[in-house]
Order: structure tokens, then sequence, then C-alpha cells
């Protein structure tokens, strides 16, 4: 078990800067989760406290020792990688007492512990095959057999779960978040996968161009989002954002769209965003905070009403997703299943202002996060 | 089998069948001719070999195991068969361990790799004679660099005559066969070692795997055959070494370096032995048909 802790950490590939200056504190026994588009640094962040990749600048510490001049091997770490990286000509068993036997650890020690972490795996059959004889999912528990095997003190996982098909993810994404429990480690781990970090993390880091755009809890990052970029990253589908004017009318800070169409906050927002009116912003919605408007029951505190064209319905089974335009944006509404009329009717949404986001254009900053609870 | 199909459901069979073996066909012209190349020359040597030709005598008559067993009792021919050997074992394994240290140290993305690794390679193109002419002006005893800078160290005259003395004639024609052949060790093991998958060595160094673990576990497996194939290909060279030796000392100083090629050509070129010399070049050829198969089955290339 450990704490980490990194400070200013910079990173040069040539003259690219791979990471900008990270800080980041990692308590004990934490699932924390980087996230964030392909190529943001990622997996560059976690090869550093690898030890497998020099930093050009900045210290990182683990239980209080600086750790960035100390050799791979000497760090104490496993780490699972992305393609597995199976010793290809040995047998499982061999793979995963590969760091006991380089320790030197005695035989009838070796063999106990190679056992239990097969069991805890399910792989216990598979121990006198060669990793050629494995299918994917096989590969990945040996791989995270070869990991847990050792008495590491921080377990790093490199998108364990990107070369599995969508099932088998699902089912590992709950196996590696039960194994966490038992064992209790400090485990990082990377993923570009929104739902995965989503489900996985006690903390998620999320990342964007080498740089830390916001860290926290999975639901503080999903419900108080710091930027566009953080509320677009995380949900599915995605956030809408309408470009608009936020206007004071009869009495309630009322959003504008360009082609007339209103949306009105209740009087607990309005207050709240008097400092914004009068300017031209972006509002966020995500898709599952409209809902259809029940005729004969009157609207809950808080709630806009909006007419809309639907242009197109997607049924997924358990919801169905409608679209529809407001000025140039196309928008997605989560509808339940069967509530949906076919493409060329208008129906009536009602918008949860409690939870709409304001952003700034200019900045992309979130000027006003929602005040309601996601239920 | 395939000619005169009776029935309208066989009828169909004759084309496609002679659409599958239309492949063999077009290559059993190629293999032929490189058949007979082969062959032709490995035929005509034994024939030759049971005759008794030389420059004088075109004795064609049958004289059996003659020359056979006159090569036996020849201490010249085991003499140069141990030169042989000698070469082949000391250069060899330098050229391997050369090659593959060198190998090792590109693996990193250094700066300037491409240039040295360029450099590095033009032994490797330049012509054995010519290379053999350029270090034996570098090894002259009175003239050449190496005494000289030798010289320096020594802060005396050096007086070595390396393509002379006994003592040093060995080191000088392996050091010149060493420069030449280790850079195409070298390449062909850097190709190898970069296919090795970098993150099996990398979850090995996490696992606190030491260096020569690591090679021995993960890399030289994944290495072997093409390491194989890169030995034996420069095995069959060196038995087979003649020009640096010749440029260097023609076999001397007597016949002191005197390899089995260089025997092989004095007797059949200077002397015009025909016969002795075809059987002396059966011999070289029963020796390495039989090792190579050996080997071959020792390494399991194709598994
Ligand atoms: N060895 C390398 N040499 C040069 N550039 C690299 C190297 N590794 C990664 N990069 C670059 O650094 C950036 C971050 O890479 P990476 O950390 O792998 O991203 P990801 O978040 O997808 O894991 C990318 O733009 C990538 O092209
Ligand atoms: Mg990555």
């Amino acid at each position: 078990m450990a704490r980490l802790s990194i400070r200013g950490l910079h990173k040069f590939y040539g003259k690219f800067e791979a990471l900008k200056g990270i800080d980041l504190d990692i308590a004990e026994g934490e699932f924390c989760v980087f996230v964030g588009p392909s190529g943001c640094g990622k997996s560059t962040l976690l090869r550093t406290i690898a030890g497998l990749e020099d930093v050009d600048d900045g210290a990182i510490d683990i239980d209080g020792e600086v750790v960035n001049t100390l050799r791979p091997r000497d760090r104490n770490i496993a780490m699972v990688f992305q393609n597995y990286a199976l010793y290809p000509y040995l047998t499982v068993f061999e793979n995963i007492a590969f760091g006991l036997r380089a320790r030197k650890t005695p035989d009838t020690q070796v063999r106990e512990r190679v056992g239990r972490a097969a069991e805890m795996l399910g792989i216990t059959a598979l121990l006198d095959r060669t990793p050629r004889q494995l299918s994917g999912g096989q590969r990945q528990r040996v791989a995270i057999g070869r990991a847990v095997v050792r008495d590491a003190r921080l377990f790093l996982f490199d998108e364990p779960l990107s070369n599995l098909d969508a099932q088998l993810r699902d089912g590992m994404r709950a196996e590696i978040k039960r194994l966490h429990q038992e064992i209790g480690k400090t485990t990082i781990y990377v993923t570009h996968d929104q739902i995965e970090a989503m489900t996985l993390a006690d903390r998620i880091v999320l990342m964007r161009d080498g740089l830390i755009e916001q860290q926290g809890a999975p639901l503080d990052l999903f419900e108080r989002p710091a930027t566009r970029f953080v509320a677009s990253f995380l949900g599915s589908p995605q956030m809408n954002f309408m470009p608009c004017r936020l206007e004071r009318r009869d009495g309630a800070a009322t959003i504008v769209f360009a082609d007339g169409r209103t949306l009105a906050f209740g009087a607990e927002r309005s207050a709240d965003l008097s400092a914004h009116e009068g300017r031209d912003l972006v509002i966020g919605i995500r898709p599952e905070h409209m809902s259809r408007a029940l005729p004969d029951r009157p609207p809950a505190a808080g709630a806009a009403p909006i007419s809309v064209l639907v242009d197109l319905v997607q049924p997924t089974g358990t919801r169905t997703y409608a679209q529809f335009r407001i000025g140039e944006v196309e928008v997605t509404v989560e509808l339940p299943a069967h509530i949906v009329e076919h493409p060329g009717t208008t129906i009536d949404l009602l918008v949860d202002m409690t939870r709409v986001v304001l952003i700034d254009p200019k900045t992309d900053k979130v000027l006003s996060n929602g005040t309601g609870e996601t239920g | 089998m395939v000619s005169g199909g009776g029935g309208s459901a066989v009828a169909l069979a004759p084309g496609r069948l002679a659409d599958r073996n239309f492949k063999y066909y077009m290559i059993f012209p190629a293999v032929l001719v490189i058949l007979l190349i082969g062959l032709f020359p490995v035929i005509y040597t034994l024939i030759i070999s049971f005759q008794n030709l030389t420059m004088m005598d075109e004795d064609t008559s049958f004289h059996g195991l003659m020359h056979y067993r006159a090569l036996f009792e020849d201490a010249r021919f085991w003499e140069s068969l141990l030169h042989t050997f000698i070469f082949v074992a000391v250069a060899l394994p330098a050229e391997l361990l050369l090659g593959l240290a060198m190998a090792y140290l590109f693996l990193e993305r250094l700066p300037g790799r491409q240039i040295f690794v360029a450099l590095l390679v033009l032994p490797v193109v330049t012509s054995p004679i010519i290379a053999g002419a350029t270090w034996r002006l570098l090894f002259d005893n009175q003239f050449g660099p190496i005494n000289q800078i030798l010289g320096w160290f020594a802060g005396e005259p050096v007086p070595i005559i390396w393509l002379v003395d006994p003592n040093f004639v060995y080191p000088a024609i392996l050091i010149a066969e060493i420069w030449q052949w280790t850079p195409f060790m070298f390449l062909l093991l850097l190709a190898a070692l970069s296919n090795v998958d970098k993150s099996q060595t990398e979850a090995a160094e996490l696992d606190g795997a030491s260096f020569l673990r690591t090679f021995r576990l993960i890399v030289l497996p994944a290495i072997w055959p093409v390491m194989a194939i890169a030995v034996l290909i420069r095995a069959l060279d060196l038995f087979r070494l003649f020009d640096v030796v010749w440029a260097l000392t023609r076999g001397g100083p007597g016949t002191s370096t005197e390899t089995i090629s260089i025997y092989a050509y004095v007797a059949g070129f200077q002397q015009f032995e025909t016969s002795y010399t075809a059987a002396m070049a059966f011999v070289v050829i029963v020796i390495l048909a039989v090792s190579i198969t050996l080997v071959l089955r020792r390494l399991e290339i194709d598994r």
C-alpha cells in the first residue's frame, strides 16, 4: 500500500511536451482512474510513475520517498500492459511466477502464491499452457495474475480492457473492481472510456493535452464539471451544447435562443445568475435532463417547457434517443422507450433547469453548475 | 488419374485440378535449373575424384578410392582443416557476441543512430580482397599505423611483424575477419531485436528481472530463429574462408595459416592435381552437408 504524490511533472519527447506540469496526490488504497482522449498523456504519466520513462522536471514521491532516479525494478510497482505483454515462451505458471522467481522466492512459496492468484482469477486449469493457447480474456487474467502475485505497493493498469470485446469487458471491469476491494492496494487505472472511469474510480483524473483538466469523485465531475471539456467528456450520450443569450424576462433569468425560443429559470437560480444577464453564453443540457411534458400535470418547480420538432428517433431498448434542432445545433433527448412519436412530429419537452450548466463561450469555463443531484 | 474422367460430374475435375497444378508447372523449370546447377558440379566432382586427372595427364580411367586414401594420409590436408576450425571457433563467437552487443547499443533511439549504422555496415559492403589488402597495409611492420599507434602507448617503437610472426599472424587475420563480418551479425540481430515486443522487456524490468534473466527467457527465444540463421550463414562462410587470409598471408608463413579453401585452390589451380582436389572438395562437401543437417535438426528453426 502506498501514497503517491506528484509535483510539477514535465515530460518531453524531443521537442514535444507530453506532460505539461502535473500535480497529483493519490491516497493509500485509492482507486484512481486517469481518463482522457487518446494522446492526452495518460500512458506517459503512468509510465513515468512506473519508471519506464525518465521525467524532465518535477518529483514523483511514493510513501515519502522521491523515486525519480530509482530503476523500475526497485520501485516495487506492478503493471498490466494494454497488450498484456505476456512472456510468449513461458507457461502461464512461469509467467505469473516470473516476478517471484526474479526476486529469488523459495519454490514452495512460489507455488503457493501462484496457485492462490490463479484460483482467485479462475485460471488454475490454464497454468500449463502458453500464452499463445489462450483467448483474449484469459490472457488478460494471466496479466492481472502476474501483477497481483507480487506484493507490489502500487498497481498500474494501462487500458487493460481495450482489447476485449464489449461483453467480456463488462465482466472484467466488475472483476477488477472486486479485486481492488479484496486486495485494497493503491491502484492507478488508465482508460479513454468514460464509463470505465465512472464505474471504477474512487477518483477520476481527467486529462487533456498533457494537463489535468479536473479531478475529483466521479459524481463530482459529472455534476459539477469545471469546463465544457469535462462536461462533454463524461456522460453518454454527450451533453448538448447550444449557444444562447441570458436575459431577464418577467422577473426570471431566461435563456433566449437565436430562433426566439426561451427557457426560464426558477426563482432560486435566477437570483444566482443575475451577474451574467445580457451575455452570450452556451447552455449545456444532458439528454436525460429533458422529459416529455404530461398534459394533465403541472410542471415541477424549475422545469421549463419547450416544443420541438423531432427529426430522428433511435430506440436502444431500455431508452429511446430522439433528436431535434435548436437553431443550427442537433440536440439529443433521452426518453422512456415507448413514449416517442415518429420523426416529423412536434412534442412538448420539459427541461430541468436546476441541472443545466452555463458556459462562457470565450474561456469554455463553466460559469454556473446545476444545483440538483443526479438521481 | 486426372485424364479420361468418365461422367459429366467428373468432367469438371480436370479443369479444376489443372488449375491447382498450374503453379507447380510454372515453378518446375526453375526448380529443375537450380537442381542441375547445384547437383551437376557435385556429381561431376565425385566422378572426377575417382579418376586421375592432372595438368599433364587426362587419365579418366577408374581409380577407385586412391585419392581419398592419399588425402587421409596428407598431413597438410588435416592441418588446413584444423586451421579452418580454429578460424571458425574464434571468429564465429566473437562476431556473434560483438554483433549482439552492438545491436543492443543501437536499439535505443540515439541521436545520429542512422549515420552510425550506415558507417558500421561499410565493412560488409567492401570487397574482402580489398579489405584484406588494406589490412595488410595497416599491419605493415615498418609503415603500418597499427605498430605506430601501439608504439605511442608503449613509448618505444613496436617491431611486431604481424603477418610473419607465428604468435601474431592468427590474431591479425582474425582481427581483419571479425572487423569485416561483425556488422553482418549486427544488422541481422538489430532487426531481430527491434522486433522483440518492448512491453515484454518492460514488464520483465518491472518484475525485477536482471538483464541476463530477461535476455535468456524473453529476448533470446524471440531472436533465436534469426540468430540461428545468422550463425549458420557465418559458420558456412567461415568454413570456406579464403580471401582475407589470401590477401594477408597466402596461407603463410609456410602453410601455418592455410585454410582448406586455400589448400584446395593451391592444389587445384597451382599444382593442377585436379582429381586429388576434387576428392578434397567432395570430403568438404560431405562434412558440411552432415553438419548442416545435424545443426538444422538441433535448432528446430521451423517451430
Ligand atoms: N515514445 C514516444 N516518442 C514520441 N512521442 C510520444 C512517445 N510516446 C508518446 N508520445 C506522444 O505523447 C503524447 C501522449 O501519448 P500517450 O501518453 O501515449 O497518450 P495516451 O493518453 O493516449 O495514453 C501523444 O501525442 C504521443 O504521440
Ligand atoms: Mg495510452
